[in-house]
């Protein structure tokens, strides 16, 4: 039979690389790519096993906070926003709400997956978020918001509702609000359709939006 | 794992279980059990959890895929392999459940591969779930996870023990190893070296989003540059992670880790 089997515990095979000696935060900085990514990996190691005596856990999140500002290897910057993701807490969530504001589409991309991955801690920002002066920003968010439960999604894009002048930002709160909105949404959308009467496309989608929250309310004895 | 609200029953069930089975009469008397791992009941709790619902040959396009175009591509002429003994095939079923697939992989590859004289394979199946990994060492199955198996294939790899019970023979038993993972441990799944072909189904449905991301990061990490990785036909990788590249076959979509970095 040509199968064969192997019992030794450990596979040597082109397996995981030797332990390096020198800390992740410096390989991070200054390794090759494997290096950097096996270093971005074994912050986030360490900090769940406590960080050695050597290594504070926010040392760790400010230099994977450092490396993914700089780094253009995807590999790299997916492990970077995975260990952000698992140490969490709020200078993580810090770091990734900056790589928001980054011009690269990839960076943001990869920051808008980190925070879905990392809901819990990133709940708190999201009144802030949704009130950033940058109109992106607001857009984005509305998005992120779709992943809460749907009374307090429908309670923050209500909020954004009553007091957006964007029209593009109460566009992406109104598609949340067409897949996830509560009945509580639809004196918001009716008073946001007033306030944009001009803007075809977004009347548009408040119409459909509320016919869509209509249709999924539960029936009401009469 | 992660279970929403709507899974409340399906845990409370099994937490009574456990409840019933340790002794423990109220749930702070287990929770406190659990707390210092009494008896290692947190392994006995994780394993109440596992569901290892499955059969022979199950989503046998993928089996197909495998000895159709994923082998080909890994021992084509640029890879260096030349049938001489160093260098065996490596392939990874994790999770492997009661052992249906590590055998079935076997199996296939013994009844479709052409060339599998000329290389040595290597087949691990791991699990989480201790008890499930004892059920696979024995490999003793019954009707209905043998039925996509021809008759044929069933009188060649199995001992009939009668009762509608059947064992697998013991050269195919010797040939498959079994061994405990945990999928989003990063210094466990890195124990296991390398691997060419890695079939992760239906399990990464069962983990949260920050946890799907180590897993694919640990599952990047097993795979060999060009190795392929094959998910359940309802899963995608494309929504946990960018780091692998998008393969389309006649009979299956598999993902694959790129040659070289990006």
């Amino acid at each position: 039979m040509p199968l064969i089997r192997k019992d030794a515990a450990a596979n040597t095979q082109s397996g995981a690389a030797p332990r390096d000696r020198r800390r992740p935060i410096d390989l991070l900085r200054s390794g090759t790519a494997d290096e950097r990514r096996s270093a971005a990996r074994a912050i986030a190691d360490l900090a769940h096993a406590g960080a050695p005596a050597d290594m504070r856990i926010s040392d760790g999140t400010k230099a994977l906070g450092e490396a993914i500002k700089t780094e253009t290897d995807l590999r790299v910057r997916e492990a970077i926003f995975t260990s952000l993701v698992r140490i969490g807490g709020g200078e993580s969530v810090d770091v990734v709400v900056s790589c928001l504001r980054m011009d690269d589409a990839q960076l943001r991309t990869g920051a808008l997956d980190a925070m879905r991955a990392m809901m819990g801690d990133v709940r708190p920002v999201l009144p802030d978020l949704l009130a950033d002066p940058d109109t992106d920003i607001r857009i984005l968010t509305c998005d992120l918001v779709r992943d809460l439960p749907p009374a307090d999604a429908t309670r923050l894009l209500c909020e954004v509702l009553a007091r957006e002048t964007n029209a593009n930002v109460c566009a992406a709160a109104v598609d949340v609000l067409a897949d996830i909105g509560e009945a509580e949404a639809l004196p918001f959308l009716e008073a946001c359709s007033g306030r944009f009467d001009d803007v075809t496309f977004l009347t548009f989608a408040i119409t459909l939006a509320t016919e869509r929250i209509i249709a999924g309310r539960p029936v009401q004895n009469e | 794992m992660v279970f929403t609200e709507t899974k409340r029953y399906y845990v409370e069930r099994r937490v009574r279980e456990r409840m019933r089975a340790t002794g423990s009469r109220t749930f702070a008397s287990y929770f406190a059990r659990l707390r210092i791992d009494a008896m290692a009941e947190v392994e006995q709790l994780v394993n109440a959890f596992t569901i290892n619902e499955t059969y022979f040959y199950r989503e046998k396009h993928q089996l197909e895929c495998l000895t159709n175009d994923l082998l080909a591509d890994r021992v084509n002429p640029r890879s260096g392999r030349n049938g001489n003994g160093n260098n065996p095939i490596r392939i990874w079923s994790v999770p492997c459940s009661t052992g249906e697939e590590p055998y079935s992989i076997a199996i296939w590859l013994l009844e479709n591969w052409p060339r599998v004289d000329e290389f040595d394979i290597e087949v691990i199946g791991s699990d989480i779930d201790t008890k499930v990994l004892e059920a696979a060492r024995i490999a003793e199955f019954g009707k209905r996870a043998l039925a996509q198996l021809p008759a044929g294939l069933v009188g060649r790899y199995f001992d009939d023990l009668g009762d509608n019970r059947w064992r697998v023979v013991e050269d195919l038993r010797g040939s498959v190893r079994f061994t405990p993972v945990n999928l989003i441990e990063p210094a466990e799944t890195a124990s296991f070296g390398r691997f060419d072909v890695i079939f992760c189904r239906n399990v990464l449905i069962y983990f949260d989003d920050a946890s799907r991301r180590v897993a694919a990061e640990n599952l990047y990490d097993s795979l060999l540059p060009g190795g392929f990785l094959c998910l359940g036909h309802t899963e995608s990788m494309s929504r946990i992670s960018p780091l692998f590249e998008v393969r389309r076959f006649s009979d299956a979509i598999v993902y694959q880790r790129p040659e070289t970095a990006a």
